[in-house]
């Protein structure tokens, strides 16, 4: 053995703990090749299981890998001393090496039997006493048993109690990211009672931003966003999922509803709004609009997205590492990670979302109060005005028969085709892109972007000439086809399918293909079928029907899509040869109108689209547009199948009751001037609900589609690798699924509460721990496996677990017991030696004490100038920013004015391409993903903005121009430096204050151009009259003492 | 700075080596702090930035290997990354395919494609036509470099370039394609390749960031940039790019008030200085120190920045030698003498973003003018490098982060084109700190549509580039969640045949 292996042995303690010491070096060396991953594992050997290790290794017969209890028989053991790089592991190319103390706990653990433990956070938390002992004089709060007792091994005790005014300063930030005002901290300071910090600490979580301090930190894990991230990167409003997080915490809604409603609030039978609003939760992941990505790879992003933030928040588990392999540290396989992917890729949703700021769908309609009493005052008259029609229609039979003993009928036995609401009719006789007759000017040939598309090509049409086309050349019929989706109307045309047609659009009224998500309406040709479709944003804000084929080809058909404008997939059709075929509807959620609102709108274009297929080679002839919706008989006659002549032969009398329908029919649709009348009041009234409804706002939530897609294992995790199918299903090694759960999110949420989930309530309670003492019992919160950190305290974590749980999952509670602790209320001040000892504070023998956060560095200064505006929730803002930030996006920055500006930073737009520095720099993420713990570093980045940021050189002067009213300085500064920090400054800290607006006055007197940015900086403006020198220099001194340790730590 | 893990064993308190060997270097760190003050501090702290992470996971092996860093003789002491946002063409620029006029307007063969996807803006057309290059090649420099004639200053550093026509990509879209060259991956989350370099190598100026970055304001902004591209991912935030800009703030917040001067400034900060230690008696936290740290580089950045942006110091010649737009503050060519000055002051590496070559449509008429914008600039650079003696010791990139279609997208006319991404193949060079100058590496087919002859996978490209700094990319790592990342992923070769 290795002199330094020898050596180490005797450091190495006698028995070591499998959990504690012997996996973490398993996982972190051996596993990669030796662990769960089937794929990649080496010589058949796995080192994660006893079963495994202990057997022959199937490419050394009669050799083990690990012989408990014997050290020369155990293949690991030689494998590891020896000196030769061939045989020694881990091997060479792996760049793992284990150190000689390493080796000597391997070692020692193999001679004392090589036990396996299961690892702790997949076994379900067991429920301790706390340690029974308690101390004089001392309360006994569960948490402070559990640490003392650890301390006691260390011969360690808790630190004194901390200061009142700092405590209370910790509390206030902690519980609600502002600090205490100075009467909360004088009531605090001259409370007696023995229940003087419990009433703080109910009074802050009463609080209204008690709400808001918790918010933060869940946003992060939410990775909620104001823009879609990726390159273009426009904004959204997801601000109504913030403030139901904000509430949820502020109602101190249940841990279990608060995960259930997020991730499946739209299952719930009851779900009403909020509930839906809180499943945004699964869908503020970035979304691409990049003009060419592939649909299905970023549809399998987003629900990629999904799957690990489900892991990394509910579980703790980087359950990502296993989309492409299996995982290499925890038993959870590649098919794990696509049955759990599974329940969240039934949305039905764009890869690509729509180029304009349309909401991606499915999204929920957020009608204000106001706007839902207007849509249910239109609405009520449009089912009155329907209402009426039909004693309308009742009454006219007296004119009906006069039209029909006038003649009427005869008239129209001379239309070739319908000529009432005929907008335009193409021919192409003569090679022209004319309509006959009417107002549309001639159609133009147009390609991608719209851009010319030369020469039109004739060729023989289903009567002499038709348009021949390529599929990517488009006829433009510019203003003709433009409807909105409560304007009824017919498209009908001849076509003619090339026998090796696979697909492409017939006809569209739109801008482009997923471009713009489809917006419009149109009539695409797949594999035999026909599909119609009008959208507000496909896939979930539009109608789709297929009607079911087959489609001759080689063959001239006329094909017609005839629209009632009544916004429902039952009033639109699809004619083949004059006949309604058979549909099938796939999406009948139309909410809002089909047009873009731009000028010019575009119209109907015949055979290609932007970027998508087009009806290459086909030929179209007759196009006929009308403004309102064909009769079955009308469509016949269109398509050349039927005519009136028939009907108008005979004497009115002699018409069968069939020819009467027919013709009544047509006479109340087109005919009579009443009842065109009502019918153009309806869409009038239809029209004006959809202006109405075209306002209100939208947000993106879930919602599980009719006709799921299947899920399959990705090879590599590549969208294009489809492997084998899998269903929706949890990884059996945490706990499997129930088999009489729904197999959809609810039962995975349902799931995550069951009592034998062993993850959910440890990972909850330890990011609420981390939430108090800046750092979780375990500190890789987002990371309970093989791999993550052991908990240091790991009884009081499952003691916190269960009593969560059986708290009824209550969170303040949870909270309110973490920092009633006297661990929570220790000085974060301690001798030298333990602080050597424990430099990351984890036996907790120290009060915690961190950097405040992005967010909170703001508020404190706002809040201690008075300039904070407190409103609670709503859209996000624009505080300052420097100029041109933007400009790398291509994007321009505006920052609001007025009191908008002071609002809470959590509210701070959050654009993921270009963040904020006043976050980003100190560190907050860019919420592209789930993050469950944010770094803390120091930068002089971090030192300029505090410094110079228009925002605190503001809060600044506004403290400086309020200690102009004080006519004591002394006092003056001494309060500003108690607002900034919650403590009176001692006397040398004044001195030196003191002293510095002294050297900083001198300086503004000598040369008042000195003092202009400290005077003018931000929109607030000084009180005319003020000693402009002095008010600049007591600004110097607040921005130092807000620069100061003593504000910028929490201690 | 705090760390986000720690060992994990249960007994490092009492007997772990590593965590007593950290304690070490904080105390060492403090003690020299009051010795050698603040500065020498944050120069300490981000030079070990490298050594310490890695030794507090209590991965011993792993702590020695970057304890060596750099792990053997640097070729490259900086680098300069010239990064073409957008993809430019290969096919304009230096991957010559003089067979091609004959396919003009031809459908590109189904031999060639071979079913390989397109992006959703061609896939659907209903040709794919071959657009050869409307401009001409010729063959420069000693070693017969074939460059196109719209970049005729970079033809004049041909013998400099070590081309690489073999480069080829995963990423079909600019977003996913940048974010993967930059990152090693395609989706965000992960640390720059300036940040890797950063936390592997610390600084070598005490006054300034260790990643610039610039981008030109003169570029077309076809394709936005995000920030990301030089974040620092799960890297500590010091190793994030520092974006330094033209005009009155090059960084951020760099500015002090109006009208308020240094004198003043430094007086302010030495009673901010002194409060601090007043708190630190109290409070016994090393924290504030290395606090105070920051504030005094943050102290000398606002004076060395400007002096290092201010370009008026340079002669004549200079502007001269970098085109008549360099005297612009902002564009391409005033910021290839920028980063030129950074290296100069040792900065580690400068990305220099130009944006504007995603060439869908008038391939031709866009191409002439990028060309124009960058060609001068880019070619004066290596020229002033090389008379500078950096060169030797400086690796120059030049690149964007797919190539281009051979077949036109949208209508293909006599004089006009565009063209689709390409990430199958596409061209970057290299020149400077290492690289063999004057060679031509890999082979596309005639179409330039795949590699026949040395592919360089964007992983390749970014293992050479770290061996070039005297780093192995297999073991530059960082644990995170977990597992050990690298900017090379579990991929990766070192493209030996570049190297000089």
């Amino acid at each position: 053995m290795p002199e330094e292996v020898h050596l180490a042995l005797k450091e190495v303690s006698q028995n070591p703990d499998y959990n504690r010491e012997v996996r973490p070096i398993l996982s972190d060396k051996c596993f990669s090749c030796h662990g769960p991953d089937a794929n990649r594992r080496q010589a058949g050997l796995r080192l994660d299981r006893a079963i495994d290790a202990y057997s022959e290794l199937p490419e050394s017969p009669g050799k083990v890998a690990i012989k408990p209890g014997n050290l020369y028989k155990s293949e690991v053991f030689h494998r590891i001393i020896s000196e030769d790089s061939q045989y020694r592991m881990p091997e060479v190319g792996s760049h793992l090496s284990l150190s000689a103390r390493e080796k000597a706990v391997l070692i020692r653990w193999m001679e004392n039997g090589a036990t396996y433990l299961d690892h702790w956070a997949f076994v379900p938390p067991f429920k301790v006493k706390p340690p029974g002992f308690a101390w004089p004089g001392m309360e006994n709060h569960a948490i402070d048993r559990f640490v003392r007792q650890r301390l006691r091994d260390e011969g360690w005790q808790l630190a004194a109690p901390a200061a009142r005014e700092i405590l209370l300063r910790r509390v206030s930030l902690d519980l609600t990211g502002l600090p205490p005002s100075l009467e909360e901290l004088d009531a605090f300071l001259r409370d007696p009672s023995p229940e003087a910090y419990e009433k703080q600490v109910d009074r802050l979580l009463a609080s209204p931003h008690f709400g808001e301090k918790m918010a933060v930190h869940w946003l992060d894990v939410a990775r909620f966003a104001d823009s879609h991230g990726y390159t273009v990167d426009r904004l959204r409003d997801m601000s109504p999922y913030r403030d139901w997080v904000i509430k949820a915490f502020n109602d101190n809604m249940p841990y279990d509803q608060f995960c259930r409603e997020q991730l499946a609030g739209d299952l719930d039978p009851r779900a009403d709004r909020a509930k839906r609003i809180a499943t945004a939760f699964n869908r503020n992941h970035p979304q691409n609009m990049e003009g060419g990505i592939i649909e299905e790879e970023f549809q399998m992003e987003y629900a990629a997205d999904r799957t690990n933030t489900f892991g990394e928040a509910f579980l703790g588990l980087s359950l990502g590492c296993a989309r492409c392999h299996d995982h290499k540290f925890d038993p959870v396989s590649q098919q794990d990670y696509y049955q759990v992917y599974a329940f969240f890729n039934r949305v039905k949703e764009a890869g690509q979302i729509s180029w304009n700021s349309a909401v991606p769908t499915p999204a929920l309609m957020l009608p204000t109060r106001e706007q839902e009493e207007i849509i249910q005052f239109i609405r009520g008259r449009i089912d009155r005005h329907i209402g009426s029609g039909d004693s309308l229609r009742a009454a006219g039979d007296g004119r009906f028969r006069h039209w029909l003993n006038t003649n009427g009928p005869s008239l129209l036995a001379r239309e070739k085709v319908p000529l009432a609401g005929l907008m335009a009719r193409y021919t192409f006789e003569g090679k022209s892109l004319r309509p006959l007759g009417g107002p549309m000017p001639a159609g133009r040939m147009k390609t991608e972007a719209g851009m010319d598309g030369g020469k039109p090509v004739f060729t023989p049409g289903s009567q002499g000439l038709g348009l021949q086309l390529d599929g990517d050349t488009y006829l433009d019929l510019g203003p003709a086809g433009v409807f909105r989706k409560a304007e009824p109307f017919t498209i009908g045309m001849d076509i003619r399918i090339p026998k090796e047609f696979r697909e492409g659009v017939l006809f569209h009224k739109s801008e482009a293909e997923r471009l713009y998500n489809f917006r419009g309406f149109h009539l695409y040709f797949r594999d035999g079928q026909l599909e119609a479709s009008m959208a507000h944003t496909a896939p979930s804000n539009a109608i789709t029907r297929i009607a079911k084929g087959p489609i001759p080809r080689e063959k001239w058909l006329h094909v017609a899509l005839v629209y009632d404008g009544s916004g429902t997939a039952k009033g639109m059709k699809i004619y083949l040869e004059g006949k309604p075929m058979e549909m099938v509807t796939t999406m009948d959620q139309l909410t809002k109108d089909i047009l873009f609102d731009r000028n010019p709108e575009p119209g109907l274009q015949i055979g290609a689209w932007w970027r998508g297929l087009g009806f290459r080679d086909g030929r179209v002839d007759n196009i006929t547009i009308y403004s309102r919706e064909l009769s079955s008989f009308e469509v016949s006659t269109l398509a050349g199948k039927d005519n009136w002549r028939s009907m108008v032969t005979n004497a009115p009398a002699a018409l069968s009751p069939v020819q009467q329908a027919t013709l009544r029919r047509y006479w109340e649709n087109a005919v009579d001037r009443k009842l065109r009348d009502h019918k153009d009041t309806l869409t009038a009234l239809r029209n004006r609900l959809a202006d109405q409804v075209e306002k209100i706002a939208e947000i993106m939530v879930m919602e599980e589609s009719p006709f799921p897609p299947k899920t399959h294992i990705l090879g590599r995790g590549h969208y294009e690798n489809k492997g084998k199918e899998v269903f929706p299903a949890t990884p059996a090694a945490i706990l499997p699924f129930p088999e009489h759960f729904q197999k959809n999110r609810d039962g995975l949420a349902r799931w995550l509460f069951l009592p034998g989930n062993p993850l959910t309530a440890r990972v909850a309670v330890n990011r609420f721990w981390q939430v108090c003492f800046g750092k979780g019992l375990v500190d890789t919160p987002g990371d309970f496996g093989n791999q993550g950190g052991m908990p240091s305290h790991p009884e009081l974590l499952d003691w916190l677990a269960i009593a969560f749980r059986e708290s009824g999952w209550n969170m303040k509670w949870l909270i309110r017991t973490m920092v009633l602790s006297a661990t929570y209320r220790q000085s974060s001040w301690v001798p030298k030696a333990i602080r050597e000892k424990d430099p990351e504070n984890r036996l907790l023998a120290r009060g915690p004490s961190e950097r405040l956060s992005a967010e909170m560095i703001r508020d404190n200064g706002l809040f201690a100038s008075g300039l904070l505006n407190k409103a609670l929730g709503g859209k996000s803002f624009r505080p300052y920013q420097p100029n041109r930030l933007w400009e790398i996006n291509s994007a321009v920055y505006e920052s609001d004015t007025g009191s908008t500006m002071y609002r809470r930073s959590l509210y701070i737009l959050i654009k993921r391409s270009v963040p904020h520095p006043l976050l980003s720099t100190f560190d907050a993420g860019s919420r592209s993903f789930c993050v469950v713990q944010r770094q803390r570093t120091n930068t002089p980045l971090q030192a300029l903005l505090t410094l110079n940021d228009p925002t605190y050189v503001e809060i600044s002067r506004v403290m400086a121009q309020n200690m102009q009213a004080q006519p004591d300085e002394r006092q003056a500064i001494a309060e500003s430096f108690r607002r900034l920090t919650a403590r009176r400054p001692n006397s040398a800290e004044l001195r030196l204050l003191i002293g510095l607006r002294r050297q900083q006055e001198k300086a503004f007197r000598s040369d008042p151009r000195k003092a202009r940015g400290w005077l003018h900086t931000g929109q607030h403006r000084y009180r005319p009259g003020l000693d402009t020198a002095r008010l600049a220099a007591h600004a110097v001194v607040i921005s130092t003492i807000l620069n100061s340790d003593a504000a910028l730590t929490k201690r | 700075m705090d760390r986000q893990h720690t060992t994990p064993s249960a007994n490092w308190l009492r007997d772990s080596e590593e965590a007593q060997r950290k304690i070490n270097r904080r105390d060492f760190l403090f003690r020299t702090a009051s010795g050698l003050g603040g500065w020498a501090l944050g120069q300490l702290m981000a030079s070990c930035q490298g050594t310490e992470l890695p030794a507090a996971h209590g991965v011993s092996a792993e702590a020695v290997g970057s304890l060596l860093l750099p792990h053997f003789i640097p070729r490259a002491r900086r680098v300069i990354y010239l990064c073409m946002s957008g993809g430019p063409s290969q096919l304009e620029t230096f991957d010559y395919k003089p067979g091609l006029e004959k396919y003009f307007g031809k459908n590109l063969p189904d031999s060639v494609r071979n079913g390989q996807r397109l992006t959703g803006m061609s896939a659907n057309q209903s040709g794919l036509p071959v657009a050869p290059s409307l401009f001409g090649f010729k063959q420069h420099g000693q070693m017969g470099t074939w460059i196109s004639d719209l970049l005729p200053y970079t033809a004049g550093v041909a013998d400099e370039l070590c081309l690489i026509r073999s480069m080829h990509a995963e990423a079909i879209n600019h977003d996913p394609a940048l974010t993967f060259l930059q990152t090693g991956n395609q989706l965000p989350g992960r640390p720059s390749m300036g940040s890797w370099i950063s936390y592997g190598l610390g600084s070598e100026n005490r006054n300034l960031p260790t990643f610039i970055v610039l981008v030109s304001r003169d570029a077309p902004k076809d394709q936005p940039l995000y920030a990301r591209l030089w974040g620092n991912g799960f890297l500590p935030s010091e190793h994030q790019g520092v974006q330094f800009r033209s005009g009155p703030d090059p960084v951020l917040y760099l500015r002090d008030p109006e009208g308020y001067g240094p004198e003043e400034r430094r007086g302010m900060l030495h009673h901010l200085d002194r409060l601090n230690s007043l708190q630190q008696e109290a409070v016994g936290d090393p924290e504030i120190s290395a606090r105070m740290a920051q504030y005094e580089m943050a102290f000398r950045m606002q004076t060395s920045v400007p002096e290092v942006m201010n370009l008026s110091d340079e002669p004549e010649e200079v502007f001269d030698l970098y085109g008549k737009s360099s005297r612009e503050p902002g564009t391409y060519a005033a910021n290839c003498i920028l980063a030129r000055r950074l290296l100069e002051k040792d900065v580690r590496f400068v990305q220099l973003y130009h944006q504007g070559w995603d060439h869908h449509g008038s391939l031709p008429e866009h191409m002439i003018s990028q060309c124009r914008v960058v060609d001068q600039p880019t070619a004066a650079l290596i020229r002033d490098l090389r008379r500078r003696g950096l060169l030797d010791d400086t690796l120059v990139i030049w690149g964007g982060e797919f190539g281009r279609t051979v077949y036109s997208q949208g209508r293909l006319e006599p004089g006009n084109y565009g063209r689709d991404h390409h990430p199958r193949c596409f061209s970057m060079w290299m020149a400077g700190g290492g690289v063999k100058a004057g060679l031509t590496y890999g082979r596309t087919d005639d179409f330039s549509y795949n590699i026949v002859e040395d592919p360089v996978h964007v992983h390749d490209f970014q293992a050479t580039l770290l061996h070039l700094l005297g780093i192995r990319h297999e073991e530059l790592i960082f644990r995170f969640q977990g597992r050990r990342f690298r900017l090379t992923d579990v991929h990766g070769k070192v493209v030996t045949n570049l190297l000089a």
